[in-house]
């Protein structure tokens, strides 16, 4: 061990500091440090150092495929599917890679031990890399005898895997593994420079590494508050019935992803909603450009799967259009579940094909529309809907936010937009057609939103009315809403998803498929109709920025959701992987340990194919009087030959006074084994004759 | 091949080993490997400390055979023609006139042979591995019985050329000699007094009688399973670990062949394993080149053999 004393032992205590495994780091630097008192060593070929390098690293592939696999903090298989948020989707991966880099001083410990408590105390260079190992199997030997101390790196391992997730407060970490590089380098030092040179250079590093993670924190705190709305609508993943923070105001490009997030199947072809809505919303605050549900509408009430435990009721009526609907629950519930808001047709009246307990736990609906499911992470069912009454409450005029009430500052803009219009008619459905004429020919689709050209104390719907005229669905939405209500119809802002791309027999929605759009009341009718004002180019626009490789991510997707699929069939799929993961670690772990044995067997079955040549003499009689003695205290080792053998054998006094006939026959023996002449018959029954004599004189004693 | 040729060449043996143990106190082991090698046809390379008796064992085996010897005192400027022979012009009958060299001989001592440059060294390759010389685009042949004995000092460094592995690999045996115990060192001070008594030394059989010794060992039986024992013993130094260039198929067949000698000289008409064994360090490891890293961490040819020979199951 190069490292000096003490050195890995306190790297292992620091690092168990750190990662809250103080007992285990500190077991295992006393396992390392007791070297320096026991002198004992093993003696390990190079073939030993490779097997335990394969089973460490087996280990670390084992260990990242179990952990990845079942995390499921939003991650896991179901969060590489998800693909919901850009949070979810990587957040697995995160979490595998923090553990597994946080357990990699244990993982590699037995590597670590093998070094140290070997005669050598170096491994061998093609032990840790296969690449290597593969060339000196190939015959490169050059590469025999080239030895490696690993002391150092695992050192620096351990330092590296005690800065996952430090606790950044305290700059504890910083200063710890500062202390220990120190410690490590001290004894590594160039000794033809001064002191001073070196604690200068030291210092200055400390000095440039301390300003660089500082300035790092900072930055990203900065990131971070630069626009807490627009990160907080990113990373908040799920739908929420209470509120919907939109991005009105905000400036700079809205961007989503392609990623696949709902998946349909329509019953009967063709016959495809045009939007999904996830929730409905009454009240606009124009101070945080925020929709809020408001109010007692939003308290949810238990919807009861019917006996059959398939099939939830949400209005009692039989519809004809029916569609199959796959999506995903990315939030929790107080208890761990998964759950989110169903992305349902409008008009769906009921849910079916959905069974009770597996994936659904509870269902609930609020007056506002909203179905929110607890269950599983992936919801699959088949949901009815037809053109008539939804489960929204009807519109409210007489509490004081009611889905009448226009905000004061937003009023004036609404009626110099509606002077605009000329509005002329008298009915609803006329007014309707003329506010989304007036949006089509005045308005235009934009992700983009610049800057005000001059400073104003406009809110962002008024300049979008009166000044811009472009921005992206909640502007459109917002605004059609504030103005059917300005114009007397009850209106509110429903969000959810557009469907329009297909896929095969079905449709696909992405996550940029993400809309707004209002819900205007007919009160001919007295059902809530969708009403959408964005021009229709929306769609158009935003498929442009698919990229050329979407289709790699579509595939991904599509993998995931069967995957999803096999999992939230499956409730105990965490089990099954970790026995599906053992025995195929045993196997390995076999061929690991007996790989030498596999390797050799064909050249052993080639041995064994020339051993079927029989050698002369094979059934000598000698060979019983071997056995016998073989049998006591005088084993024979196999480089041994029978003579030197017979000769420590006729050391013992017992056999000393067989000595004479012993030599006789071992002479007539090798006559008999090694002299191409061979015996004769008669001398190859002497041989037996005297063996049996001697085995007789053997017996009496 | 009757049994009294046999009889008639193990009395050979006899009467030169013990002709050369007047000289050699308690040098009985490297007598017969020596001698091993003659009957054998191989050639002998003797390593050791100055003064443990080399040059006095080369030269006692020499006056103990009645037959031609020379010595070779190999030094930094010694020429390849100085071994091997150069033309000469004769003015007299204007004609060039080959005069061999000391290769010319049956019994040639090549002392301290790691002292002249690699190119004279290579001199001896082709008179070692096929007795014969090819000098000026011809062909000589050398003697019946050609048996060369070289000599190297292990300690010196300075001013010496270590043997290329070609040349290595031409000797059949390399061995020690080692220091004798103090007894028998006290009998050499009192045999040499007055004069050594290597001067008085007699032959003890002629040229002829060493001719039917190497034919009679020619004739010792070897089965073909330790034939095959021979072949793994060689065939392991190639895979053995620390080892960078194993030994030849030359060594398979010096191993036989000494083997056959050892066989005879211990009153066998056949090889058995012990005879094997007991020629496989000398006859093995000298042609073994080890990884550096394995010499440094105190590996060594010998020990890398034994290892072989410990592990590898011996015919029984």
């Amino acid at each position: 061990m190069k490292t000096p004393p003490c050195l890995l032992f306190a790297t292992l205590l620091f690092w168990g500091w750190q990662s809250g495994m103080l007992l285990v780091g500190a077991l295992a630097g006393l396992v390392l440090e007791a070297a320096w008192v026991f002198k004992w060593r093993w003696d390990l070929e190079d073939v030993d150092f490779n097997r335990i390098w394969s089973f460490c690293f087996l280990v670390l592939v084992a260990l990242s495929g179990y952990i990845f696999s079942t995390n499921d903090e939003g991650g896991g298989l179901s969060g590489m599917v998800h693909g919901r948020t850009v949070h979810n989707a990587t957040i697995s991966s995160t979490v595998t890679y923090t553990t597994v880099m946080r357990s990699l001083p244990l993982i590699f410990f037995p590597f670590i031990v093998a070094q140290i408590y070997n005669v050598r105390s170096s491994v061998p260079l093609t032990a840790v890399s296969l690449v290597l190992r593969w060339r000196r199997r190939r015959g490169e030997r050059s590469l025999a005898g080239h030895y490696l101390d690993v002391s150092y790196p695992y050192f620096i391992v351990c330092v590296f895997a005690a800065g996952i997730h430090p606790n950044q407060a305290t700059h504890t970490y910083f200063w710890g593994q500062c202390v220990l590089i120190l410690w490590a380098l001290w004894m590594l030092r160039a000794r033809r420079f001064g002191l001073k040179h070196w604690a200068i250079a030291f210092a200055a590093v400390v000095a440039l590494g301390f300003l660089g993670q500082f300035g790092i924190s900072q930055a990203e705190r900065m990131v971070q508050n630069f626009n807490a709305q627009w990160m907080a609508r990113l990373f908040g993943p799920k739908t929420d019935a209470a509120q919907s923070v939109t991005a009105i105001g905000q400036i700079g490009r809205l961007k989503l992803s392609p990623r696949i997030v709902i998946r349909l199947e329509p019953r009967k072809v063709g016959v495809v909603p045009g939007y999904l809505r996830e929730a409905s919303y009454r009240t606009y605050s124009s101070r945080n450009q925020t929709w809020f549900a408001g109010g007692s509408l939003n308290d949810f009430s238990s919807v009861h799967q019917e006996p059959d435990n398939i099939t939830w009721v949400l209005l009692p009526r039989a519809d004809a259009d029916a569609v199959s609907i796959a999506c995903y629950l990315n939030g929790r519930s107080q208890d761990g579940d998964h759950e989110g808001v169903l992305p349902l047709p409008t008009g769906c009246s009921r849910l079916e094909n959905l069974p009770a307990e597996t994936s659904v736990i509870a269902l609930q609906t609020n007056k506002m529309g909203t179905v929110l499911a607890t269950g599983s992470g992936l919801m699959i069912f088949d949901a009815r809907y037809g053109r008539s009454a939804t489960i929204d409450s009807p519109p409210d005029i007489t509490s004081t936010n009611n889905d009448l009430t226009v905000i004061t500052n937003e009023i004036p803009a609404l009626n110099q937009v509606i002077a605009e219009m000329n509005l002329t008619a008298t009915n609803d459905a006329e007014n309707l057609f003329a506010v989304e004429r007036f949006f089509a020919s005045k308005f235009s689709y934009s992700t983009w939103q610049g800057p005000a050209k001059r400073a104003t104390n406009a809110s962002p719907v008024t300049r979008f009315l009166l000044n811009s005229r472009s921005g992206h669905c909640e502007y459109f939405a917002t605004a059609t809403v504030l103005l059917l209500r300005q114009l007397g119809i009850p209106a509110r802002y429903a969000v959810g998803y557009s469907v329009h791309e297909t896929s095969g027999s079905g449709y696909v929605v992405r996550e940029r498929d993400a809309h707004a759009w209002c819900l205007a009341w007919n009160r001919a009718t007295r059902t809530w109709d969708d009403f959408d004002t964005t021009p229709g180019s929306w769609m158009a626009i935003e498929g442009r920025q698919s990229a050329f490789a979407d289709w790699l991510s579509d595939a991904r997707s599509w993998i995931g959701f069967q995957i999803a699929k096999l999992r939230w069939r499956q409730a105990h799929l965490r089990q099954y992987i970790l026995w599906t993961l053992s025995p195929v670690l045993a196997v390995l772990v076999y061929y690991i340990i007996f790989q030498r044995r596999t390797k050799a067997r064909p050249s052993k079955s080639n041995a064994a194919m020339e051993a079927a040549v029989i050698w002369p003499g094979h059934d000598s009689a000698f060979y019983r009087l071997e056995k016998r003695l073989a049998a006591g205290e005088l084993p024979r080792p196999p480089g041994e030959p029978l003579a030197d053998w017979l000769e420590r054998a006729l050391a013992e006094p017992a056999l000393a006074s067989l000595r004479r006939p012993l030599q006789e026959l071992l002479q007539l023996h090798y006559r008999y084994r090694f002299d191409p002449n061979g015996l004769n018959d008669r001398e190859q029954e002497i041989l037996v004759q005297k063996v049996d004599g001697v085995l007789a004189t053997l017996s009496q004693k | 091949m009757t049994p009294t040729d046999f009889v008639a060449a193990r009395a050979t043996y006899r009467n030169i080993s013990e002709n050369i143990a007047k000289i050699m106190r308690g040098q009985g082991a490297a007598t017969r490997h020596l001698l091993a090698a003659l009957a054998a046809g191989g050639h002998v390379l003797l390593e050791d400390y100055p003064g443990t008796g080399k040059t006095t064992l080369a030269k006692a085996l020499a006056k103990s055979i009645d037959a031609q010897f020379k010595r070779l005192q190999f030094t930094p400027d010694l020429l390849p023609s100085d071994i091997l022979g150069v033309s000469i012009f004769d003015q007299r009958d204007q004609q060039f006139h080959f005069h061999e060299g000391p290769v010319f001989t049956n019994i040639l001592l090549a002392d301290e042979i790691n002292r002249a440059s690699p190119r004279t060294q290579s001199a001896l390759l082709e008179a070692m591995g096929e007795a014969q010389v090819s000098v000026e685009g011809e062909r000589r042949n050398l003697p019946d019985l050609f048996f060369v004995i070289a000599t190297e000092n292990p300690v010196e460094f300075r001013g010496t050329y270590p043997l290329p592995e070609a040349q290595m690999d031409r000797f059949a045996m390399q061995f020690t000699l080692g220091y004798v115990s103090p007894a028998e060192e006290v009998a050499i001070l009192t045999a040499q007094a007055h004069n050594h008594p290597i001067d008085e030394l007699q032959p003890a059989a002629t040229l002829a009688d060493v001719l039917a010794l190497k034919r009679a060992v020619e004739n010792i039986r070897i089965s073909d399973e330790l034939k095959r024992y021979a072949v793994d013993l060689v065939a392991a130094t190639r895979t053995a670990t620390g080892v960078q260039l194993g030994a030849s198929p030359r060594a398979s067949i010096a191993l036989m062949k000494t083997a056959q000698a050892e066989a005879l000289f211990d009153g066998f008409d056949f090889v058995t394993p012990e005879q094997l064994q007991k020629l496989a360090v000398p006859v093995i490891a000298h042609r073994l080149v080890l990884e550096p890293q394995a010499r440094f961490s105190g590996g060594s040819a010998r020990s890398v053999v034994e290892g072989i020979l410990k592990k590898l199951p011996v015919p029984a």
